[in-house]
């Protein structure tokens, strides 16, 4: 009977191993990733902040789409009065649609891009906002009021470029936990209502600059400043955007750049330029005049220095890097006799260049048209080239492909990256400058044109230009002064937008525009958003 | 009635544990006792026994049974007779699993197995291709086959891992009934491995061996200097540029003015190389036997860098320790190693001919077009150290016990460890900017399975029934880590020195999924002529979302009727089998749900700030706590029958099967925040017939001639998507139509110079790809509306035919194999945003006014559209060859041997495509991983198989 001693003992070892298998054996664990209950406390909440912040920046650092199309800078300044396309051959179906307008359509790549960049801004914000007043959670009234401010700040700004660029669009404020795919579009007022109630309540609970850790992170001269602009837009509201202006002129916090300073203080160079040196830029770096600066530092001393690599997250881009200094470069290292260099700027590929109205548009002695500032002339600089040290001829901007007068704000080199795959430069967001243009566009609206010279005298002093008189203040010069101060810093695009002028700003001053029409005052709505939205009729804009 | 030699005849002494085989001429020597009574069985044949002779050389005569019916086929859970099985089980043909120059065991089943379709992604070295058993029944999910070897579900590695000469037989569990009881792993089909044991007798020594070349199977050739001067000329013209350069860049100028040129796709290439050798060594007696064998495989690429080396052991030993008492061991190590800094066809496509090959240092160029920086030299890759690896540890160990009369109970208990790591330098010759790039990656997955299996069998007067149940627990964990590191001091201390560099990131991720499973088989047979099996299988996973229960029920059903063994078939002479079946069951798919794709999820992220890196949080996955497996229900009707005096042998099959709760990674409106969700949705429909036949053509003494033919049509159709009937054009997804379609503008040429395309698409000029205005707007639109179902990616159907010839000891072996009805986007004829500044394939036949191309757009074309440039990849290819030679016995009693056969063969030989492009199958992608793109080989090997006295 030995053979039933042995089965009774397998049958008793596994039902030991079975029973050891517990009723919680089935049970899912997540062992590399938070849930939301692992997200409880208050460094949780500020790890969100700073995640909004990485949404935020994925504007400047998207790269590419996946057919290797880099045009998403382009899209904002050229086929507008500011920049023309400079690369007809550079066949990039995300931007051309925007100079040659009767290409732009539902399936355009920057639009799609987007809206996706916006909502995923507003979903995340939604979510601090959501869970930032669980009274499970113990955390201080005013922290819990910062967090929510920064929060409002990110959300307000998302549905503010929303609004802009599309016009009225679906309003989501909590966060999702089921799919949703009956979206309509929400009228403006009541988006407005939430901008400007966000904002309202960032300006008053946001810390104030010094008191960020981070600097990069909202403040309430930020809610300020971009209250003062979505004001502008709104209509009718004009006093209390120069309310706003007011609040952050007056907070002592800032100063305009008057004195040379910061790591090329001792070359030859001025004050205006040396804002825009790496190195230069940030409020701790000695800008006073920042409001809101990104920061970047090189890949190859901090880990996602150029920016986090976001593709699972957004499928179909690559985010390794700005391309701002690519788009708008000159491509001189194109032409014989030319090597990369640091004084030209790096390496360029004139995707875009200025038109004859920018390069046309300063006075006598203003320093934003200084050659530290705005490269006309370039002379060959390979030592080995017959034409060393010779002016190369042109260069004419509608003539040379590669050499073209460009603008020094985003130059950069790396002598160990001379390619440049990533851009290793700041992105000043917002800045004083700015601050006295939207003031005295709010003061222009309200009939206060001497009160409006008054204030760009400030920055036309600081530059040296020639002042102004009240007898001289347009719409259209208060945006020949914002494309003076603000070239290749604003997004020329969506200031047109929000004035309404794109269509009569182009003409005359646009170059190889085509198909220009009243459509293009929005955007198209994202196809694949109307055909996944599939429960609810999201209609299209006019026109597309 | 032809006589011939029974080849590896088992021949034992009644009641002793002596015992041998016969050898290649079917003779047989053996040492007896007196009065001895001789056993002698061979599969195909009805057992005999002898009294043993000792006067003069015996000659015993075996008869033929149906070899179809008599054969023992796996089913998952314990064997069963061809005839009795219900099911659909198909085996792979046994002369599919040598002589063949293929590394793995699925390269030798494509087109040879009816209903499982196998294609090859990717051609390059130590890659498996990708198998469907019965069409698509998931969209997200997994569509390859739950693989079970030696009766353990072989979850972690890669079938690559299993040498082909190690296997003994193949069968695949087709239709929902036989593979229900694998629960809801069993949807996709099961492929069941078993792998060689040792049989009683005298040890037998196997030497198994070939070695060969491998060449591109096909080239698409970039253009060459002269085409490429012109490219950029009609270039020019087309984008009016005008400069006086022949060549667009500075590095190409100077080659051009000094007349030097680059054959970049030669420069890439060397001569592959392939080569496989397996000693083994079987044999035992009554009580213990045992099969071990080492197996070393190599291929060397025919690209630069591409290669892949495998050394394994297998030992399988089974051990009868008293007369109820049996236990057994598997083990099986395999290391694989494709280490190699790697060519890019890619790269050696686009650049330029007259690009810089070397600089004056010898150092390559890093950007052979200099002035353009867009392209990065082919040969860069090559520079990088790169080493990838895997080791597959697979254990298992059986208890087998028969504690009373009928009753059979067995423990199975396997462990597998597979780790994996990947390591790369790139230094700054190889064209890193950030002073060094290295990236190491180590994972690790653990798996254990514990299996009770009680069986039971009885068999009275006519009738037989047995019982097989299973309670089965596993766990399988994985956890994986990367660590990348740049800015080195310089390029001499690679990977392994991580600690140097300036910026170190790691990432790492931990999952853990576990399973307890019961099932219960009961099969019933009356007279072999009724047969009758019913399952139930009960599975529970982990991953499954918390407000469901965590655990599936798979029943199925299935009848069988053996005609021919009804008395009134007996005078139906000219069939010799005739059986119908008939099955019904429902079996799932897990692999759809992700792991924690249950659980809404946060991830990490991090910025600089003031000069370090800061993280932050922000929400990644959106969870459905709802998320069950797939559920595929389905019918199988099966005819199987011999006829001619066994001439021809066939099974003619015919299936629908119907999957629901479809686990769909919807798409979800941008608005939301996030890209998808994960939902049991969706339902699908697969319907198909298959037909087999085996033929023997002409059997004569010295000449036979086989043939061997598969014929298989699928046709699947989405039938819901989201509960509304609705398609989902955002997924191009559309209800009726199959799952991976292609949806695309339809193309009607290109527009000529003076045509007018006012009225269809008012914005093209001549040389634009002209598509048809579907919707009649005269307009050409991105919003779907002018897009339509242009073609499948999975074929319509696919066939095999294979032809033995045998002319004394010569046999030829042609295999033929087409798959028809298949539409993929070509890639190679995409030219994307680098019209002006990369090399293109020769004899592209781009449009120009001249020579104004039906198919191919101007050089200047924009693609604004995001056409796909779909086309037909059906073909034909003769995919193998074999001539081999067996040595007569008087050589081998010679030489002492007990069999040699020496064989040439030859894959890949032949492809009949309308397609342009490498290859029909092989996938060639612009974007992207193109370390992928790598060229269908064509081999040619010479081998011997040699076993020892």
């Amino acid at each position: 009977m030995k053979n039933y001693k042995i089965l009774a003992a397998v049958v008793i070892i596994s039902i030991c191993m079975l029973t050891a298998c517990k009723k919680d054996f089935l049970k899912e664990t997540v062992y590399s990733k938070f849930t939301p209950e692992a997200l409880n406390d208050s460094l949780a909440f500020e790890a969100g902040i700073v995640g909004l912040q990485s949404q935020y920046s994925l504007w400047n650092t998207m790269n590419e789409d996946n057919n290797g199309n880099q045009g998403f800078l382009c899209v904002w300044q050229m086929g507008t009065d500011v920049a023309y396309n400079k690369a007809p051959d550079d066949l990039d179906p995300v931007s051309i649609p925007y100079t040659n307008y009767e290409k732009l359509n539902s399936a355009n790549g920057a639009a799609a891009f987007v809206w996706k960049w916006a909502y995923n801004i507003i979903n995340n914000s939604n979510v601090v906002i959501a869970n930032i007043d669980n009274p499970a959670i113990k955390l201080g009234a005013n922290f819990r009021n910062k967090i929510k401010a920064q929060a409002m700040f990110y959300r307000a700004l998302a549905y503010h470029y929303l609004v802009t660029l599309y016009g009225s669009v679906p309003l989501i404020t909590k966060p999702l936990t089921a799919p949703k795919t009956d979206f309509v579009r929400a009228p403006v007022k009541d988006i407005n209502d939430l901008i400007v109630a966000d904002l309202t309540f960032a300006k008053v609970n946001a810390p104030a600059i010094d008191q960020l850790v981070a600097q990069s992170l909202p403040n309430k001269s930020m809610a300020s400043q971009l209250l003062a602009e979505v004001y502008l837009r709104i209509g009718g509201k004009d006093a209390e955007a120069e309310a706003e202006c007011n609040t952050i002129i007056n907070s002592g916090d800032f100063s305009l750049v008057t004195e040379r300073y910061g790591v090329k203080a001792s070359q030859p160079g001025d004050p205006f330029a040396d804002m825009f040196i790496y190195g230069n830029q940030r409020r701790s770096q000695g800008n006073k005049e920042a409001i809101w600066v990104e920061e970047t530092e090189n890949p190859a001393s901090v880990p996602n220095g150029a920016g986090p690599d976001l593709q699972s997250k957004f499928p179909g881009y690559r985010f390794l890097g700005s391309q701002h200094r690519r788009v708008w470069g000159s491509r001189y290292y194109n032409t014989p006799g030319m090597l990369l260099c640091d004084t030209l700027g790096g390496r360029g590929i004139s995707r875009m260049a200025l038109t004859y109205f920018v390069l046309n548009l300063y006075g006598a002695n203003d320093m934003r048209n200084s050659k530290y500032n705005l490269r006309r002339k370039y002379y060959y600089n390979d030592p080995s080239s017959p034409n060393y040290g010779q002016l190369v001829a042109g260069p004419g901007i509608d003539t040379n492909r590669n050499i073209v007068p460009k603008t020094n704000k985003w130059d950069q080199f790396d002598p160990n990256d001379t390619f440049g795959s990533s851009m290793i430069k700041d992105f000043i967001i917002m800045r004083l400058g700015e601050t006295y243009l939207l003031k005295a566009e709010a003061q222009f609206k309200q009939g206060n044109k001497g009160g409006a010279a008054e204030t760009i005298n400030v920055l036309r002093t600081r530059a040296k230009a020639a002042t102004v008189n009240a007898g001289m203040i347009t719409m259209d010069f208060i945006l020949d002064e914002r494309a003076r101060e603000l070239i290749a810093e604003e997004n020329r695009r969506m200031t047109l937008m929000r004035t309404g002028t794109l269509l009569q700003r182009v003409t005359g001053r646009g170059l190889k525009i085509t198909g220009i029409s009243s459509r293009n005052l929005l955007l198209p709505i994202p196809q694949s958003e109307i055909d996944l939205n599939k429960d609810a009729k999201l209609e299209q804009n006019p026109g597309y | 009635m032809t006589k011939e030699a029974v080849v590896g005849a088992s021949i034992k002494v009644k009641n002793a544990s002596a015992g041998t085989i016969s050898d290649a001429q079917g003779m047989f020597k053996i040492d007896v006792p007196n009065d001895a009574v001789l056993e002698i069985s061979s599969i195909g044949y009805k057992s005999v026994e002898v009294r043993a002779n000792f006067d003069q050389t015996m000659q015993i005569s075996m008869i033929s049974v149906n070899r179809a019916l008599s054969e023992v086929v796996v089913v998952g859970y314990g064997t069963a007779k061809r005839s009795d099985v219900t099911g659909s089980v198909s085996s792979l043909p046994k002369d599919r699993l040598s002589q063949l120059p293929v590394g793995d065991v699925l390269q030798a089943m494509q087109g040879a197995v009816a209903g499982v379709n196998i294609s090859t992604g990717t051609a390059v070295p130590g890659e498996s291709p990708s198998v469907l058993v019965r069409g698509v029944n998931t969209i997200n999910g997994q569509t390859a086959p739950l693989i079970v070897i030696d009766g353990i579900p072989f979850e972690n590695g890669s079938l690559s891992d299993i040498s082909t000469s190690d296997v003994a037989s193949v069968d695949v569990l087709k239709d929902v009934s036989a593979t229900a009881i694998y629960g809801t792993r069993g949807a996709n089909g099961v492929i069941l491995i078993t792998t060689k044991r040792g049989k009683t007798g005298k040890a037998a020594i196997n030497f198994n061996t070939y070695a060969g070349f491998e060449n591109f199977a096909h080239t698409l050739k970039p253009m060459g200097p002269a085409e490429y001067v012109k490219k950029y000329a009609d270039w020019k013209e087309q984008a009016g540029v005008t400069n006086d350069f022949v060549v667009p860049n500075l590095y190409e100028q100077q080659n051009y003015a000094a007349g030097i040129t680059t054959d970049w796709l030669k420069e890439i290439q060397q001569q592959g190389f392939i080569q496989d050798h397996t000693l083994s060594i079987s044999g035992g007696n009554e009580d213990v036997k045992y099969y071990v064998s080492g197996d070393y495989f190599s291929e060397k690429g025919v690209l630069l860098g591409y290669q892949n080396k495998r050394a394994s052991i297998r030992s399988n030993i089974d051990a009868k320790i008293t007369s109820y008492l049996s236990a057994g061991v598997n083990l099986n190590l395999v290391s694989n190693n494709s280490d190699g800094g790697r060519a890019s066809l890619t790269l050696a496509s686009d650049v330029s001919p007259y690009g810089r090959f070397k600089n004056p240092d010898g150092t390559y160029a890093i950007f052979p077009m200099q002035g353009e920086q867009a392209i990065q030299s082919p040969m860069l890759g090559t520079l990088n150290n790169r080493n990838s690896r895997r080791q597959n540890v697979i254990t298992n160990v059986y208890v087998e016990l028969k504690p009373f009369k009928d009753f059979k109970y067995r423990v199975n208990a396997g462990y597998t460890y597979t780790p994996t790591l990947f390591q790369n330098y790139q230094g700054r010759l190889a064209g890193d900017i950030a002073g060094g790039t290295a990236a190491v990656v180590n994972s690790e997955s653990k798996k254990w399975i514990v299996e009770n299996i009680l069986s039971f069998e009885k068999n009275w007067n006519k009738n037989h029934i047995d019982f097989t149940g299973l309670y089965s627990a596993q766990e399988n964990k994985l956890f994986s880590s990367t660590i990348n590191a740049s800015g080195f001091i310089n390029d001499a201390l690679q990977f392994n020195n991580l600690q140097g560099a300036n910026t170190i990131s790691a990432s790492s991720e931990a999952i853990s999924t576990q399973m307890v499973s019961q099932m219960l088989r009961v099969n019933y047979n009356y007279d072999s002529k009724y047969l009758f099996t019913a399952t139930a299988r009960r599975d529970g996973y982990s991953a499954f979302g918390a407000n469901t229960s965590k655990y599936g029920l798979f029943p199925s059903v299935a009848l069988g009727w053996n005609i021919s063994n009804e008395s009134f078939m007996k005078n139906v002479s000219f069939i010799n089998n005739l059986k119908l079946r008939g099955s019904y069951g429902l079996s799932g798919n897990q692999s759809a749900v992700d792991p924690t794709s249950t659980i809404s999820t946060f991830t990490t992220i991090s910025i600089p700030s003031n000069g370090h890196p800061t993280t932050g949080v922000i929400a990644d996955i959106l969870g459905n706590k709802d998320l069950k497996w797939e559920s595929t229900y389905g019918s199988n009707i099966g005819i199987d029958f011999t006829i001619l005096n066994n001439r021809i042998a066939g099974t003619i099959e015919t299936y629908n099967t119907r999957t629901k709760n479809l686990v769909l990674y919807r798409a979800l409106p941008s608005a939301t925040g996030y890209s998808q969700v994960v939902t049991n949705v969706g339902k699908v429909s697969n319907q198909g017939l298959e037909v087999s036949l085996r033929t023997q053509n002409i059997v004569g003494n010295n000449f036979k001639w086989e043939t061997n033919l598969n014929f298989s049509t699928n046709s699947n159709k989405i039938v819901d998507l989201y509960g509304d009937k609705k398609d989902d054009i955002g997924n191009r997804f559309f209800i009726g139509h199959p799952v991976n379609i292609v949806y695309d503008y339809k193309l009607q040429g290109v527009w000529k110079v003076g045509e007018n395309p006012a009225n269809q698409d008012p914005n093209a000029t001549p040389g634009d790809l002209k598509f048809a205005d579907i919707d009649g707007n005269k307009t050409i639109t991105s919003d779907g509306k002018d897009q339509t179902i242009i073609g499948q990616e999975i074929p319509k159907w696919t066939g095999g035919i294979t032809n033995t010839f045998h002319y004394k000891n010569f046999h030829l072996n042609i295999f033929i194999q087409t798959v028809q009805g298949v539409t993929k986007n070509n890639d190679a004829i995409n030219f994307k945003d680098f019209g002006g500044r990369q090399n293109l394939p020769s004899g592209l036949g781009y449009w120009t006014v001249a020579n104004q191309s039906d198919t191919r757009p101007k050089l200047t074309y924009v693609n604004y559209l995001n056409y796909g440039y779909p086309e037909d990849a059906s073909y034909t290819r003769i995919k193998d060859v074999t001539l081999s030679y067996s040595m007569p016995k008087a050589l081998l009693d010679k030489w002492k041997l007990g069999g040699l056969t020496v064989y040439l063969s030859g894959r890949n030989l032949a492809t009949f495509t309308k397609w342009y492009g490498w290859d029909p199958e092989v996938g060639y992608g612009i974007t992207g991983d193109t370390q992928g793109n790598y060229p269908l080989v064509r081999t040619f090997i010479l081998g011997a198989n040699i076993t020892l006295r």
